[in-house]
């Protein structure tokens, strides 16, 4: 555990908390951590200092934990584990369960105590009921409301203490705990799931739902059918909850997509953006808590726990908390009323005052003004904040685009010039923005010099922009960007084909919805499940080559080392916000979001945005160009990003120098072991001299082996034959050596095997001269199909011979080619004893083992890819012909017949197109459908039995067709 | 801002690839550098790049943030795309040549989880097939396996052609690591490595010298990079072996032609070099540090040890 200490905010890392849930107790000291194994309890006063766990037996992670609200019972604290809630008591740095709530019988799916009695918690499951416990009997809930629904989420009332709400998926109920039986009401708020609820601090009735589709939604739950306000997020919303100053709201993402870290702060006057990021944390954000403020203080602070395994505590000042409800408020909607001067004055619990008496009476202003500004949402968007909207979008907007220029971005004057070039033609428009944009006003666009494009080419153009932006605008949205990058793509497209383009293939550029719409948050919701793009990295090419490329030297970063380079590229919008407005977007910690620090020589205008920082560089990041002579215009030139190829074949086993030396000449092995011992001690392998050397030892003529088994143990079984050769193979393995793995290879298979190898094609010759003698005495192939009518692929006598070795005949390797395998279960072919002692023989002569011919082919093939590598074509196939040629897996013959009667190709016995028997027998002429043997040399046959028979007395064809059906055999 | 650069086969062209949207390809013989070809035509940064093996032809693939691969071919001195594949919904984060035995085979990564496999069938054809949900969030990185069937070696002992199966491997946003193997045509996960504590950045399948033992590395957002190794002939078991935490993010890991040399790359913008030492221990043989450009001399020593 580290604890780092910032002037802004707090980080505590739990490297092995994997907490799920996290509680911050009503008096501000203790936060409590749940993983699987312990809960952690943290001192917030010094959460550096080591935590105090207490541990708990359990397979289920805890799913909720809540302290007690009051200050009184601040001690206790609930955990809901699967169906059962333990309760904890914390007393003196250290704690206990002391009891547990069991009922439910399904997991339990959220719980909260309630604001008014502290004795009272309310559980949810998704077994459909929602308890109310009485914790001083624990024994059974004291309330039970029956939802036929599970649920997911369960709020008391902030304000009524006999009010409660949950969710159902997208439904929320609101209870009266007395009324049991029934919920007081029913909103269907949201389409897809409930994810959070949240009751608004103040008003009794007002409640924020966010949801799986993507938005924050405020009730009135006296007018459940409609909602008072929507916020939309491009992104399923976890968690939205209100703040204990007035007006804000915090959202975090859904934690399962992992694509947004940072908690947005919102104005609920002001949906439309958020006025603040709390940007810092590594993954997900689980939980999020307001610590309760200290006396005197005018700070707020939230507590947050992510899946980075850090919980971080952020400082929300009084500035900040006035961004929240700093837009004018407008006159009060009748029928709304709220009594907010007693709400104001009354702490909203007992126990957990968000309202510190310390508040000047212009937050105090603000707070009122924000509890009735939420119920007027809806109504306020066309109100004067809105030149400042198109300042901001002004400000954020993303226009780094090749061959644009925005400029004179005017806020007063509502407009601004936008230019564009492509290829020849030259594009210039005034872009005027009504006083209602972005709220369903398109702006206007109008063609000035130099443009230079055909007028039909100008309607099209125009027709595109107006398409564009009234498209967004239609949401209330802001659309330069999109509008510009039409312009741009359209005018590209032109230029690509010609003056014919369809305008209509711009709405679908691929490259469009990667843009997010709304346009300051650039890039964060989209991008954040897209990696962080590499600026280094390393690569080994070809056969002794390293490429790499580095950030470029001036490019460094501002951040401390030990802060990780973020994970995505959202990460970027951070920098984004970060430096961008920083009275706008006040951030914890400004100089962590800087993810690298600017060239000095750049103007501050075009340091601003994220995008002209990622855009910017890479304009002035070619490498090499520059050494051409290319002329970027103006630009500060930087140093470019090198691209480095690096040699480091010295560090490679294998040497392209031995690969062009070594010599494989089959006639004379032992010439060819000298002359590659003399090449491996030219570039310095002593030890490869030594191997050839004893290489050419153990080739040499006098230890060749006898022909005869009997005469004498061939060098192969002594120590210094294949046991020697085998631990020098295993050394070059774990070496990697194929070199010389494959060299070695190569030579002692010429030397094992010269009658194979010396001939041209040696690797191809069979082997089996010695099997095939005896292997069919009737030519002809077994047809033991009855219905398929496929013919398997064996003979007789050898189909018996592989049964009684046990195989699969399926995997049998046809004859006549050999592989050194073969023998092994030759071995059991053959019934003349000497055969077999002559096979065993010429086995153990090899100083290669047989067996492992295969492993043996794959070092050859891999030095000869290698070599090929390197261009040294002849000596790849030097090497490549020794390796073996295993044959192909039989796949299996199938004969096909030509009926007898209407002489239609068929399949099987059966003709497929006059449905008769496809066959006769040669010698019964009655159709055949069972086992039946044909010549494939005249093609007649029969019903096996007979052609047993037959040919047991005979040699020719019964037929008369004159073919003498044994000799022709194929074998 | 130059985001991957690999040579071809021969390693006398080099191929780079940038946030300008460019691709770009440089003849890098005899240590000059020409610049050969400009490949517009991705309309966002280009994340990878990756050359096909010379026999079918000088083919160059591409992915980028505007969700599209791109497979160049140069024909005639002249670059032109041969394929351009729009399937994936996100930013195409990896891509990755199979090995040549199995004809011109691409698999690419992209940030909408899935993983495509596209097939050159001839004819201009590509066959697609596609792997939906490779990993929740999204993938980051894919390496194919050689060819080789590892441990079949020895327990093959029929003497036939051994029967490759098509596998590689892919590490994503669930910080895991997957293995995936063609089934009768259809790709399945074989296994799920699970080690990394975050964002799996980039794997890496060592290439075979035709020893029966596979190897993998993968690194992570989380600084670790783990060596991956499976004995068993049935592919089964895999241990992981920490080579080394860092202290930022690992973007990149790579083999070297042998499989004994891995470097690694990350965002402290520093290349490190990696070797199995004879008992079994990875040991940092250099510090590639930028504008040093020398490998440190090492390499004297761990030649004549034998």
């Amino acid at each position: 555990m580290a604890a780092r200490w910032s002037s802004e905010n707090v980080v505590v890392e739990f490297r092995d908390a994997q907490a799920t849930a996290m509680s911050v107790d009503c008096l501000g000291r203790h936060a409590v951590l749940s993983g699987r194994r312990f809960l952690y309890v943290v001192n917030l006063e010094i959460p550096s200092e080591p935590s105090r766990k207490i541990g708990r037996q359990s397979k289920w992670d805890v799913g909720t934990v809540q302290w007690n609200p009051h200050k009184a019972e601040a001690h206790l604290f609930a955990a809901s584990s699967n169906q059962r809630v333990d309760l904890y008591v914390w007393r003196d740095g250290c704690g206990e369960a002391h009891t547990s709530l069991q009922g439910h019988t399904r997991v339990i799916s959220d719980l909260d105590w309630s604001w008014f009695e502290p004795e009272y918690l309310v559980t949810s499951s998704v077994d459909t009921y929602i308890y109310i416990w009485d914790t001083r009997d624990t024994r059974k809930p004291t309330v039970a409301l029956s939802a036929v629904a599970g649920a997911s989420q369960v709020k008391w009332n902030r304000r009524n203490p006999n009010c409660l709400a949950s969710s159902h998926d997208g439904d929320v109920r609101i209870w009266d705990k007395r009324k049991p039986n029934t919920a007081m009401e029913y909103v269907a708020a949201h389409l897809s799931k409930i994810h959070g609820l949240d009751w608004h601090p103040d008003n009794e009735y007002i409640l924020a739902t966010s949801s799986q589709d993507n938005s924050v939604r405020f009730w009135d739950y006296r007018q459940p059918r409609k909602y008072l306000n929507i916020l939309s997020c491009q992104v399923p919303v976890w968690k939205a909850r209100y703040t204990p100053f007035s007006n804000g709201l915090v959202t975090v993402m859904v934690p399962q997509l992992r694509r947004e870290n940072s908690l947005l702060l919102w104005s609920t006057l002001d949906l439309n953006s958020p006025v603040h990021a709390f940007v810092g944390h590594d993954d997900v954000v689980l939980e999020f808590q307001w610590r309760p403020q200290k006396e005197g203080s005018k700070n707020y602070q939230l507590v947050t726990w992510s899946r980075d395994q850090t919980l971080r505590i952020w400082r929300v000042d009084p500035q900040l908390q006035k961004l929240c409800a700093n837009d004018i408020v407008e006159e009060l909607v009748e029928g709304m009323t709220l009594n907010t001067e007693s709400e104001k004055t009354l702490p909203s619990q007992d126990s957990e005052p968000p309202l510190s008496p310390g508040l000047s009476t212009e937050d105090l202003e603000d707070q009122q003004e924000g509890s009735q500004g939420v119920l007027l949402g809806g109504g306020r968007q066309d109100a004067p904040g809105l030149p400042q909207t198109l300042q901001q979008e002004f400000s954020l907007v993303n226009l780094q685009i090749r061959n644009v220029n925005v400029e004179k971005m005017d806020a007063v004057n509502r407009s601004c010039f936008v230019s564009a070039h492509c290829g020849a033609n030259r594009v210039r428009l005034v872009v005027k923005f009504p006083a209602q944009y972005p709220n369903n006003a398109a702006p206007t666009f109008q063609f000035v010099s130099p443009t230079t494009i055909s007028s039909s080419m100008k309607i099209k153009i125009l027709k595109i922009l107006t398409d564009t932006s009234l498209q967004k605008v239609k949401r209330n949205q802001n659309c330069l960007e999109p509008c510009v990058r039409q312009l741009v793509s359209c005018l590209e497209s032109d230029m690509e084909d010609g003056t014919a383009a369809n305008p209509y293939v711009l709405p679908v550029t691929p490259a469009l919805p990667a843009f997010p719409r709304v346009t300051n948050t650039y890039g964060s919701y989209q991008d954040a499940n897209i990696p962080f793009p590499r600026t280094s990295g390393a690569r080994f090419c070809g056969t002794g080559s390293l490429v790499y490329f580095t950030r470029p030297t001036t490019m460094h970063r501002s951040v401390p080392p030990t802060e990780p380079t973020p994970r995505s590229l959202s990460a970027l919008s951070a920098y984004h916000s970060g430096v961008l407005t920083p009275m706008k977007m006040r951030t914890e910690s400004q100089s962590t979001l800087r993810l690298y620090s600017g060239s000095p020589t750049r103007s501050d205008k075009e340091q601003v945005s994220i995008s002209s920082f990622y855009y910017k560089e890479r304009k002035s990041r070619r490498w090499k160009s520059k050494r051409e002579g290319s002329d970027y215009g103006n630009r500060p030139i930087k140093p470019a990003g090198k691209v480095i190829i690096q040699e480091i074949s010295c560090l490679l086993p294998v040497h392209k120098a031995l690969g062009e030396t070594y010599v494989l000449n089959v006639n004379d092995i032992q010439d060819t072991c000298q002359k590659n011992a003399a090449a491996a001690l030219a570039v310095g392998r002593r030890d490869l001299a030594k191997v050839w050397a004893l290489a050419s030892a153990a080739t040499s003529v006098d230890l060749s082996p006898d022909s005869d088994p009997d005469a004498d143990t061939p060098w192969a079984r002594h120590p210094f034959g294949r046991h020697l050769l085998e631990t020098l193979l295993d050394h070059y393995s774990q070496m990697s050596d194929v070199q010389s793995l494959a060299m070695l290879c190569s030579v002692f298979q010429a030397q094992g095997s010269p009658q194979d190898y010396f001939t041209l094609y040696g690797h191809h010759l069979p082997r089996s001269t010695i099997f095939p003698s005896h292997h069919s005495r009737y030519p002809s192939y077994t047809s033991s199909s009855l219905t398929s009518g496929s013919c398997s692929s064996t003979s007789d006598s050898t189909t018996t011979t592989w049964n009684i070795a046990g195989r699969d005949p399926e995997h049998a390797p046809p004859w006549g080619e050999s592989s050194p395998d073969d023998y092994r279960y030759a071995n059991q072919v053959y019934t003349d004893p000497r055969e077999r002692e002559k096979e065993q023989h010429d086995m153990n002569k090899r100083l290669l083992d047989p067996s492992n011919a295969l492993q043996f082919d794959d070092f050859k093939k891999c030095y000869g890819e290698i070599l090929h590598r390197w261009g040294l074509k002849e000596k790849r196939s030097e090497v490549l012909k020794f390796v073996s040629c295993p044959p192909e897996p039989h796949k299996g013959i199938e004969f096909g017949v030509y009926c007898c009667h209407c002489r239609s190709q068929a399949r099987g016995t059966q003709c497929a197109v006059c449905k008769r028997f496809t066959f006769q027998c040669a010698i019964c002429h009655v159709a055949v459908r069972g086992s039946s043997n044909f010549c494939l040399s005249c093609g007649h046959g029969g019903h096996t039995s007979h052609m047993m028979e037959w040919f047991r007395a005979q040699e020719v064809c019964p037929t008369g067709c004159g073919c003498h059906c044994l000799l022709q055999s194929t074998f | 801002m130059i985001h991957d650069a690999q040579m071809d086969y021969y390693g006398t062209r080099l191929a780079t690839c940038s946030s300008d949207r460019s691709v770009k390809i440089f003849d890098v013989k005899n240590g000059g550098q020409i610049l050969l070809a400009d490949l517009r035509g991705h309309e966002g940064p280009v994340w990878q790049v990756a050359w096909a093996h010379p026999m079918y032809g000088n083919i160059l693939a591409s992915c980028s943030y505007d969700r599209k691969v791109i497979i160049w071919k140069e024909e005639n001195g002249s670059w032109d795309k041969m394929y351009e594949y729009t399937g994936h919904d996100s930013s195409v984060n990896s891509v990755c040549w199979g090995p040549y035995d199995f004809g011109l085979i691409l698999a690419c990564g992209s940030s909408d989880g899935a993983i495509s496999i596209l097939t050159f069938s001839g004819e201009g054809q590509w066959d697609v097939k596609k792997i939906s949900n490779a990993h929740t969030i999204g993938c980051n990185a894919v390496s194919w396996a050689p060819a080789v069937v590892p441990g079949s070696l020895i327990d093959q002992p029929t003497g036939q052609k051994p029967n490759y199966i098509k596998r590689f491997v892919s590490g994503g946003c669930d910080n895991l690591v997957k293995l995936w193997k063609e089934e009768d045509g259809q790709w399945k996960e074989d296994q799920k490595l699970e080690a990394h504590s975050d964002w799996v950045r980039d794997v890496g399948w060592a290439p075979s010298i035709g020893l029966p033992t596979s190897t993998i590395a993968s690194c992570s957002q989380d600084g670790r990079v783990f060596i991956w190794t499976c004995d068993d002939p049935s592919g089964n078991t895999w241990t992981a072996k920490l080579l080394h935490k860092f202290n930022d993010v690992v973007w990149h890991v790579s083999w070297s032609i042998t499989g004994n040399i891995l470097a690694v790359s990350g965002g402290d913008n520093k290349v490190t070099l990696w070797k199995e030492s004879l008992d079994g221990q990875w040991a940092c043989i250099s510090d590639v540090n930028k504008g040093q450009g020398a490998v440190s001399s090492v390499t004297d020593g761990q030649q004549n040890e034998q």
